[in-house]
């Protein structure tokens, strides 16, 4: 194991609490210079995991390896290298939003103030007003300029996003990449599939505190279909004998189905017959590949599954 | 609307009243078994009357009376409280829903714009009025006169009432619960300091004409168990009317969740200073600081001042002698040893207030982000518990200064100043082991720390205080952090009890400490 090249490490995490299970062989892996997505829905232990990733809490019996160090026993030279930001983000009432960045930056090391104006500023927040009044948004916006802010190496967000608007997301985005550029490393943990499509290159999707899938985003779309959708000529054409296609439906003259990437080249070859007028085919989205994880869960539960 | 808010409020209104009402037997049986003679209570009434008195609780009329000396001596108080009670509760259903955003929800459904604001003030003002009715009622049964019984529960329920109107204003022109109560009690406070001024330049038992441009002045006007007057409850309650009818012209003047008054921005980066964790916790606490400091001068000048009359009062009543004067010491010492003391009690409440703000921070989930900065939990905590080290020290050595100052003035002797000032420097160790368990209980037990320390604290104020009383054993009595610290003037200062209290603390300390460093961070979910 090349513990270097990984900002974060994790293999076989176990956490309870009481008589609890919380994390129950958890694997989680972020390179350096990279930035990991950590889906999974509420309750499954993203938060858990990044706290004991922060020495928050202690994990039991494993090792846990961040930027190469131990983060329980490490903390306090670690925390220089890392910015965090928490999924619920509270301030003190009575502060302002400027007053709780600079406190917090300055717990962490310290405060660059160029970089701070410039991030008020693109993410539009006003620092004279006092935390009572800001909204959850507002609230949000203060632990990310704090992180931001700062040259950790290491980018810990915990549901950054929940409570930005779109235009606050875009920024958001744009400043994640930045990151990148620059060489830092990012675990962005999420539940909103677009987010995570949209930013990562690499994924891991946990499921009652234990991973149930990983890797690059190209590898995992390989375990899903690519759904097509053709408009053809002829309305009297039957898809459905040939090999490889799913999940027809035919509307007039559009035809939509799915396909196992496997089966792509064959199929595509076989639609030449068919003389399509166009051709519009859909990678599988992040929500695919989740509900395929919780399908059962879901569906046991009495939600549909689409 | 008014149902609605009596089931949201019946257990809060209910504790209020109780207590309100309840402090009146009990003063008057403490004052029965006091001035139990006729005589006794002559002698009172002529030393009644000195300006720490005038200043507190007003200028002492027909305190010859058992009905005057229970308006002397429980008359401001109640009608402080429930001039507090009432505005907590009129902002609570007022200004603290709207900023919650409940408001907003009851007013999309089919309600007029004034129906919860109309019903919430109809609500406590139920409360006030029932309150002096109840009070009228336990009066009148102990057995006081009942036409001055019903002059006492009206004064306070017409003070109430003033005070309903002034809360209701105060939740028009803020636009934060906060904001409302803080305005309210400024308002408050004011008419009390204006009304101490006016006593305090009072002729006789007549107060000054300043006290007549304060509320509390009007209702301590009425005089009951004196001359019972009436007319002062017509300016109460036209008050009272007149500021509820100008609030409720202005919600219907302004938006959903704005107040009159605007919301003051503040400064956009923080100071050097405040980005430390003792810093940051001193500028987090210091209104309670500032207010804990208050009660503490406040306590020691009257303390002071008073201590010598208390003692000559006291000293023949063999109850009061047990507490004050234990084997036959002079009973001025036992009053002052024993005032010292609960000028450490006020410390100690301190220490446990400051001390578990390190608990609210990490329940909050606001010590999160802290901790995930480049600090260790030890250096972290330990920054903010330097405030509750070094403010206590502060408060014994400000106590013990101010006690002996105004005692030392009242005896033509400086050197009480020096003597009480060691008196109370002493009692540093015990308070440390207080707060030592707050500490403990946070590394330890961090979900039970508040309320276990608050019950270690309880505990430690009734042994301190009444142990003796209820003859508890001396194993008991003498070993809580402020029972075994030597009691001076009283006592002999032996240095052994000090170090072992020194060392428990920090012991104590220790624990807790490390303990919070080994531990997972428990938020409250």
């Amino acid at each position: 194991m090349t513990t270097t090249s990984l900002a974060v490490d994790v293999v076989g995490l176990r956490k309870s609490f009481g008589r609890q299970r919380a994390l129950d062989g958890l694997d989680l892996r972020v390179e350096t210079g990279q930035i990991a997505g950590f889906l999974g829905p509420n309750g499954s232990g993203k938060s858990t995991t990044i706290r004991i990733l922060l020495g928050l809490l202690r994990a039991e019996a494993t090792t846990v390896r961040v930027l190469g160090g131990d983060p329980w026993n490490d903390a306090v030279a670690l925390h220089r290298r890392i910015a965090y930001v928490p999924g619920d983000v509270n301030l003190w009432p009575n502060l302002t939003g400027g007053q709780a960045i600079d406190i917090l930056s300055r717990l962490r090391g310290g405060v660059n103030t160029t970089r701070r104006d410039e991030l008020l500023q693109r993410f539009d927040l006003d620092p004279s007003k006092k935390a009572r009044a800001y909204s959850k948004g507002n609230r949000q916006k203060v632990a990310l300029v704090a992180a931001l802010a700062s040259d950790a190496e290491l980018l810990i967000l915990d549901e950054p996003t929940s409570g930005l608007d779109p235009i606050m997301e875009a920024a958001f985005s744009a400043c994640i990449r930045e990151a990148r550029t620059e060489g830092r490393s990012v675990l962005l943990s999420s539940h909103i599939f677009a987010e995570v499509e949209n930013l990562c290159d690499t994924v891991t999707i946990i499921r009652l505190g234990k991973t149930v899938e990983s890797g690059t985003l190209a590898e995992l779309r390989h375990l899903r279909r690519t759904t097509i959708s053709v408009i053809l000529d002829d309305t009297t054409a039957d898809l459905s004998p040939v090999p490889g296609v799913n999940d027809l439906a035919m509307d007039g003259q559009r035809a939509t189905f799915t396909v196992a990437d496997p089966d792509l080249g064959l199929v595509l070859a076989e639609l030449a017959h068919f003389k399509p007028r166009a051709l519009v085919s859909t990678p599988p989205s992040l929500e695919e590949l989740f509900l395929r994880h919780y399908g059962t869960e879901l569906a046991a539960n009495g939600v549909s599954v689409p | 609307m008014v149902r609605f808010i009596l089931r949201r409020n019946w257990l809060r209104l209910l504790i209020w009243a109780v207590v309100l009402v309840g402090m009146i037997p009990l003063v008057y049986e403490s004052q029965r078994a006091a001035f139990p003679t006729e005589a006794d209570r002559e002698a009172y009434a002529s030393i009644a009357n000195t300006p720490s008195v005038a200043a507190l609780t007003g200028t002492p009329y027909a305190a010859d009376t058992l009905g005057g000396i229970l308006v002397l001596k429980i008359w401001m108080t109640l009608a402080v409280t429930l001039a507090f009670a009432t505005s907590f509760l009129v902002t609570r259903n007022g200004r603290a829903d709207e900023e919650d955003g409940r408001t907003e929800l009851l007013r999309s459904n089919v309600l007029g714009r004034h129906a919860y604001t109309v019903a919430n003030y109809l609500v406590v003002g139920g409360f006030d009025i029932l309150v002096g009715a109840a009070i009228t009622a336990v009066a009148a049964a102990m057995p006081l006169p009942f036409d001055g019984s019903l002059v006492l529960g009206a004064s306070l329920a017409g003070l109430g009432l003033f005070f309903l109107g002034v809360s209701a204003a105060c939740g028009q022109l803020t636009s934060t619960s906060r904001g409302a109560n803080g305005l309210a009690a400024v308002v408050i406070g004011t008419a009390f300091v204006v009304r101490a001024i006016g006593d305090l330049d009072g002729t006789g038992t007549t107060p000054g004409w300043i006290s007549g441009l304060s509320p509390i002045g009007w209702a301590q006007q009425m005089r009951a168990f004196g001359e019972n007057r009436w007319w002062p409850l017509a300016p109460l309650v036209g008050g009272a009317i007149t500021l509820c009818a100008i609030a409720v012209r202005i919600e219907a003047r302004r938006d959903l969740g704005a107040g009159v008054l605007p919301d003051r921005p503040g400064p956009s980066a923080a100071g050097r200073f405040m980005m430390t964790p003792f810093g940051l916790a001193l500028r987090l606490q210091r209104a309670s600081i500032a207010g804990w400091f208050a009660a503490v001068v406040v306590m020691a000048l009257l303390y002071g001042s008073v201590a010598s009359a208390m003692a000559n009062l006291l000293g023949s009543n063999p109850v009061f002698a047990a507490v004050f004067g234990p084997n036959g010491s002079s009973a001025t010492k036992g009053v002052i040893a024993l005032l010292v003391m609960l000028n450490a009690i006020v410390a100690s409440a301190f220490v446990v207030e400051s001390a578990l703000q390190v608990r609210v921070e990490e329940a909050s989930g606001r010590a999160e982000p802290q901790l995930a900065g480049s600090i260790s939990r030890i250096q972290w905590a330990g920054g903010r518990l330097l405030l509750p080290i070094i403010g206590s020290a502060l408060m014994l050595v400000v106590g013990g200064v101010v006690m002996g100052s105004a005692y030392g003035a009242s005896q033509n002797d400086a050197a009480q100043v020096w003597a009480l000032l060691c008196a109370s420097v002493i009692y540093w160790p015990g308070v440390l082991v207080t707060a030592g368990v707050t500490v403990f209980m946070i590394g330890v037990v961090p979900r039970l720390a508040p309320s276990l320390s608050w019950a270690f604290f309880a505990a430690v104020v009734i042994i301190s205080v009444f142990g003796e009383l209820f003859s508890l054993p001396t194993l008991i009595t003498g070993n809580t952090p402020l029972t075994a610290t030597p009691r001076l003037p009283v006592g002999q200062f032996t240095m052994p009890p000090i170090l072992v209290l020194t060392a428990v603390a920090a012991v104590l300390w220790a624990i807790g400490l490390v303990r919070f460093a080994r531990r997972d961070l428990a938020q409250d979910a």
